[in-house]
């Protein structure tokens, strides 16, 4: 299980909610229950982190 | 590679062919005329002047007859005689012209003889002309002097216009099966490039469509919010590629919403 991809998934949704989770899949690709499966690599782990920082500035929670 | 390069490529392809064959072509046709041309300069003109030599030496021998069947009035006389002695310079004039242009030994070698034959059977022809001024206009006499010489000359000159005509059909069948040969040799590569450009063109445009195929049904199913077991495997570099990139993410998003759908129908039940 990538617990790193699925917490980014748990600490978006808490943050910014439902939306922020649908943008993070559109850009990553990777559905929360995909990255329950999809491995915690370093490739997964710097888009996660580079999506999120995206998604934050453009809901002006940056 | 992008489908717009592929396209664009295929497009230049078809103009660069289209150019070089135009080309080629162009240039095989000038190359064609100009041996009509060369056709038309020797062999045929040579031909012609023989015809014409020939002719001429007819008409010499037909104003000797008019000589002694209607000269015998000093006025008749004259004219018929100055006549005579111009077809007598044509005849030669022609038949140096045509010695000097012919390329064919033979032909040359004939031309050549019957130039001293003809010359010969001038000096028997003023000397028939001459008895027939000293015998009263008796043209019997004078004709029996001549009568038959002039056959080995004619003789001489139906053998140049023979070979000569023959060198005509001989150069014509020579550029007829040159054209034949450039003409399907031109045929055969236009049909080979042709092939070619069609296999070429038929690849690009199916794999093409065959992946904007898959697309398409991707989408409907992406549409019909039908993401259970969908797979999306089409990539590449191409604008068909980054089409099924982006509908990977919208794949993922609709997921992310049914799980979290999903979830709040559980949560509330």
């Amino acid at each position: 299980m990538a617990a790193k991809l699925v917490g980014f998934y748990d600490v978006l949704g808490k943050e910014l909610g439902l939306m922020a989770r649908m943008k993070l899949a559109l850009l990553t690709k990777i559905s929360s229950s995909d990255a329950m499966s999809a491995p915690d690599s370093p490739a997964n782990i710097q888009l996660f982190e580079k999506s999120v920082t995206m998604i934050r500035k453009e809901l002006g929670k940056a | 590679m992008r489908i717009s390069i592929k396209l664009k490529g295929l497009l230049l392809g078809v103009v660069v062919l289209f150019v070089g064959l135009s080309a080629v072509l162009l240039t095989q046709l000038r190359v064609r005329a100009s041996g009509y041309d060369e056709l038309l300069q020797n062999p045929v003109r040579q031909a012609d002047l023989a015809r014409v030599a020939q002719v001429d030496f007819k008409k010499q021998v037909q104003e000797w007859k008019d000589i002694l069947l209607r000269g015998h009035t000093p006025e008749d006389l004259a004219k018929y005689q100055k006549q005579f002695h111009e077809r007598e310079a044509q005849v030669q004039e022609h038949a140096a012209a045509l010695g000097s242009a012919v390329e064919d030994g033979e032909s040359k070698r004939l031309l050549t003889e019957f130039s001293e034959a003809h010359k010969v059977l001038s000096a028997k022809y003023q000397a028939a002309f001459d008895a027939y001024i000293q015998g009263n206009f008796d043209f019997k006499a004078a004709d029996k002097m001549v009568r038959g010489q002039d056959r080995p000359p004619t003789d001489l000159f139906d053998k140049v216009v023979a070979r000569l005509d023959a060198r005509v059909h001989e150069a014509v069948e020579a550029q007829r099966m040159s054209v034949a040969h450039h003409r399907n040799l031109a045929l055969t590569i236009v049909g080979g490039l042709l092939v070619l450009l069609v296999a070429l063109g038929f690849t690009v445009v199916h794999s093409i469509t065959s992946r904007l195929a898959r697309l398409k049904a991707v989408s409907d199913r992406l549409a019909r919010a039908d993401v259970d077991g969908l797979s999306i495997d089409i990539s590449g570099r191409d604008e068909v590629g980054e089409f099924g990139e982006s509908l990977r993410g919208v794949h993922a998003a609709i997921k992310e919403l049914s799980t979290l759908a999903a979830g709040q129908a559980s949560a509330a039940s």
